[in-house]
C-alpha cells in the first residue's frame, strides 16, 4: 500500500517535471505567464488599498487579515491548478473517452488524470499567496500553516471540481456547470466572510465550502486554534473520500468514445 | 493454456435519440428518448497462450467494445471475464502490469516529450527500476530500430515512426498479451508493413499473445492463424484462417481477355462479375460447374489471356459481415 503510494507520488512527480520541461521550452512564454498572473492578482490589492482608506474594518477584518485572505485563496488556486490542472476539464475528458489511456495503466485513475499536465501561470499564484503572507508579516509558524492550509484547500477545491466534473458520467456534458461551480468557488473566496450574513453565509460555510478553503485559515493564522485546525484537516479528509467515492461509482457508468485522441 | 477467457459478456449503451432540426432539439430536451443499442450480445470465446488472433467485423460490430472490456476501461453488463487467471472488473490495475494496448486511434505518447523520455515516464507508471528501465529501452529501440529518433520530440516524428515509439511504450513493462485495436490505421503500406513485421518479431520473441481488430484485411491474413467474426455484437464465426478460405474454396475468380466475346450469362455455375468488350470477370461456382467444363465453353483457342485465381479474403469476410 505505501509502496503504491509512494509509486503514484513518483508519477506525478515526473508529470509535473516534464510539463515544466516543456513549458521551459518557451522561455520568454513561461516567464511572463508567471509574472503576468502575479501582476494580474496584484491589481486587486489596490482595490483594498483604497477601500481600507476610507474605512478601518470590512467584515470584521482588518487590512492585514484581508491580505491574508488575499494570500490563502491565490495560493490554494495555484496549488490546484499548478497540480491538478485537468480536474477542471474532468467533464470534457470522461465525454470523449479520453480516460482510456489512464484505464489501461497500474495507477490510480482519478490521480492520474488530473495530474496528467499542469498549468504554469497558477505558479505565479502561489508564489503571490507567499509574497503576500511575507507582506503581512512572516514568522516559521504562519508560513506553516499557511503551507498546510494551501494544501488543505487546494485539496478542497480540487474535490469541488472532480465531483463536479463526475456528474458528466451520470448527464454527459456538464462541463457550464462545473465552470459556474468552480468560478463561485474563486469568486467568494477573495471577500471577508463577515459581509455575508444569513442564507449566504451558511452557503459558504456549507455546500460551498470557502470556509475550510480560505475563512477558517486566515483565522487560524491569526490566531491559532487546534479544535479549528483539526476540523480543517479532518474534513479534507473526510470530502476527498467521498470525491473518490462518488468517482468511482460514476466510472462504473463510464462508455469511452472512438474519437481520435493525441496528447499534446 | 487460455490466457483470455470471455463467457456471456454482454453490454449494452443508452444512446438520446433526437428528431431532426432545432424543434427536435427543443423536445428532445422536454422528453428525453433514450434507445438502448446491444453493443456486445452474449459472446463467449477463449484464447491460448502465443495465439495472435484476429477479432474483426464492421463497424459499430462490438469490436472496440469487447477490448475495452478485456482490458478493463469499461465494466460489462453481464458475463465473466478472465484475462491471465484476473478479472479485469475487480483487479484494473494488477491486470494493467501484465497487459499492453496500443489504440491506433488513440496516443499515448506525450507530444512534446523526446522518445526516450515517453519510455521513461511509462518505465515509472509500471514501476520499473532505473537500471531495468534503461536495458529494456535500449533492447527495444534495436528491436523497432528507433536509434536514429529516439531523441526526437514525438510532435516531430513522421506518423510511422510514432506507431513504433507506440509500441514500444506499450511494450516497456513485458506485457504477456497485446490488445492492438486497428494499430496500422492510417498509415502508408510500407509502414504497415513494417508494423506487421514488428508484430510478428513480438510473437516470435517474446512468445506474446496478440488480440487484434483491423478492417485492413492484409494485417489479418499475414499475422493471424485463428479469426474471430463479431457482427451485431454477437460472435458469427470463430476459426482458423485455413479454414476460412477453405470453407469458400468452391468459388474462384476468372477474369479473361477474349479474341472473340462470348456471352456468359445464363450459363450454369458462372456468375458474371464485371464485363467491358471482350473482358470479363466471372465467379464459379465450382458446386454446380468445373474448371474443365469453363475452359472448355470459352474455347483455349479463343483466349488471349486468364487469370484463375480463389476469392479474395476481403470478399469471403465482406459475405460474412452480410451473412451471405
Amino acid at each position: 500500500m505505501l509502496q503504491a503510494v509512494k509509486n503514484q507520488f513518483n508519477v506525478t512527480v515526473k508529470t509535473i517535471k516534464y510539463g515544466l520541461m516543456r513549458e521551459m521550452i518557451n522561455k520568454t512564454s513561461f516567464i511572463m505567464n508567471v509574472s503576468f498572473m502575479i501582476l494580474n492578482n496584484a491589481s486587486f490589492i489596490i482595490q483594498w488599498i483604497v477601500i481600507y482608506s476610507l474605512k478601518d474594518n470590512v467584515g470584521g477584518y482588518s487590512f492585514n487579515q484581508v491580505l491574508l485572505l488575499w494570500a490563502i485563496a491565490a495560493s490554494t488556486y495555484g496549488f490546484s491548478h499548478f497540480i491538478f490542472k485537468k480536474s477542471y476539464s474532468l467533464s470534457d475528458i470522461i465525454t470523449n473517452g479520453k480516460l482510456d489511456s489512464f484505464l489501461v495503466q497500474p495507477k490510480n485513475v482519478l490521480i492520474s488524470a488530473i495530474t496528467s499536465d499542469i498549468e504554469v501561470s497558477a505558479l505565479g499564484d502561489i508564489l503571490y499567496g507567499y509574497i503576500v503572507l511575507a507582506i503581512s508579516g512572516l514568522t516559521l509558524t504562519r508560513f506553516l500553516l499557511f503551507t498546510l492550509f494551501s494544501i488543505t484547500g487546494a485539496i478542497v477545491i480540487t474535490d469541488i471540481a472532480v465531483l463536479l466534473g463526475s456528474l458528466s458520467f451520470w448527464f454527459g456534458k456538464s462541463d457550464m456547470i462545473a465552470d459556474t461551480g468552480n468560478s463561485l468557488m474563486t469568486n467568494f473566496a477573495t471577500y471577508p466572510d463577515g459581509i455575508f450574513k444569513g442564507l449566504a453565509r451558511i452557503l459558504l460555510l456549507t455546500i460551498i465550502p470557502l470556509g475550510l478553503t480560505t475563512y477558517f485559515p486566515v483565522w487560524i493564522i491569526t490566531t491559532f486554534n487546534l479544535k479549528l485546525t483539526l476540523i480543517v484537516i479532518i474534513s479534507t479528509i473526510i470530502i476527498t473520500l467521498f470525491t473518490f467515492i462518488i468517482f468511482y461509482k460514476g466510472l462504473r457508468r463510464y462508455s469511452s468514445t472512438n474519437l481520435m485522441i493525441s496528447k499534446i | 493454456m487460455s490466457v483470455i477467457s470471455v463467457k456471456n459478456l454482454s453490454k449494452s449503451f443508452k444512446v438520446k435519440q433526437k428528431e431532426k432540426g432545432f424543434i427536435g432539439s427543443v423536445k428532445s430536451i422536454i422528453q428525453p428518448n433514450y434507445k438502448v443499442i446491444k453493443a456486445v450480445n452474449d459472446i463467449s470465446f477463449q484464447v491460448d497462450e502465443g495465439e495472435v488472433v484476429a477479432f474483426i467485423g464492421p463497424n459499430g460490430a462490438g469490436k472496440s467494445t469487447t477490448i475495452k472490456m478485456l482490458t478493463g476501461i469499461l465494466y460489462p453488463d453481464s458475463g465473466h471475464i478472465d484475462v491471465l487467471g484476473i478479472d479485469p472488473t475487480k483487479a484494473r490495475k494488477k491486470l494493467a502490469y501484465e497487459i499492453g494496448t496500443v489504440f491506433g486511434q488513440k496516443e499515448q505518447l506525450w507530444m512534446h516529450l523526446t522518445a526516450y523520455d515517453n519510455f521513461k515516464f511509462f518505465s515509472a507508471i509500471y514501476d520499473i527500476p532505473e537500471k531495468e528501465a534503461e536495458k529494456r529501452i535500449e533492447e527495444l529501440s534495436k528491436l523497432f530500430d528507433l536509434e536514429k529518433f529516439i531523441n526526437t520530440p514525438v510532435r516531430n516524428l513522421s506518423l510511422g515512426q510514432r506507431v513504433r515509439c507506440e509500441f514500444v511504450a506499450s511494450l516497456i513493462h513485458k506485457p504477456k498479451v497485446l490488445f492492438l485495436d486497428e494499430p496500422t490505421i492510417g498509415l502508408d503500406p510500407v509502414v504497415k508493413e513494417n508494423v506487421r513485421k514488428l508484430i510478428k518479431k513480438m510473437n516470435k520473441e517474446y512468445h506474446t499473445t496478440i488480440f487484434l481488430t483491423s478492417h485492413d484485411i492484409s494485417d489479418i491474413e499475414k499475422l493471424c492463424k485463428r479469426v474471430i467474426i463479431i457482427n451485431d455484437g454477437t460472435i458469427v464465426m470463430d476459426d482458423s484462417m485455413s479454414n476460412l478460405k477453405y470453407h469458400y474454396m468452391d468459388k474462384k475468380i476468372i477474369e479473361v481477355k477474349l479474341k472473340s466475346k462470348i456471352n456468359f450469362n445464363n450459363v450454369k455455375g458462372i456468375k458474371v462479375l464485371k464485363e467491358k468488350e471482350n473482358n470479363s470477370r466471372l465467379e464459379i461456382n465450382t458446386n454446380e460447374t468445373n474448371l474443365t467444363t469453363i475452359l472448355k465453353f470459352i474455347n483455349p483457342e479463343n483466349i488471349i489471356d486468364i487469370n484463375i485465381s480463389n476469392i479474395p479474403l476481403e470478399e469471403i469476410i465482406s459475405a460474412i459481415y452480410r451473412k451471405e
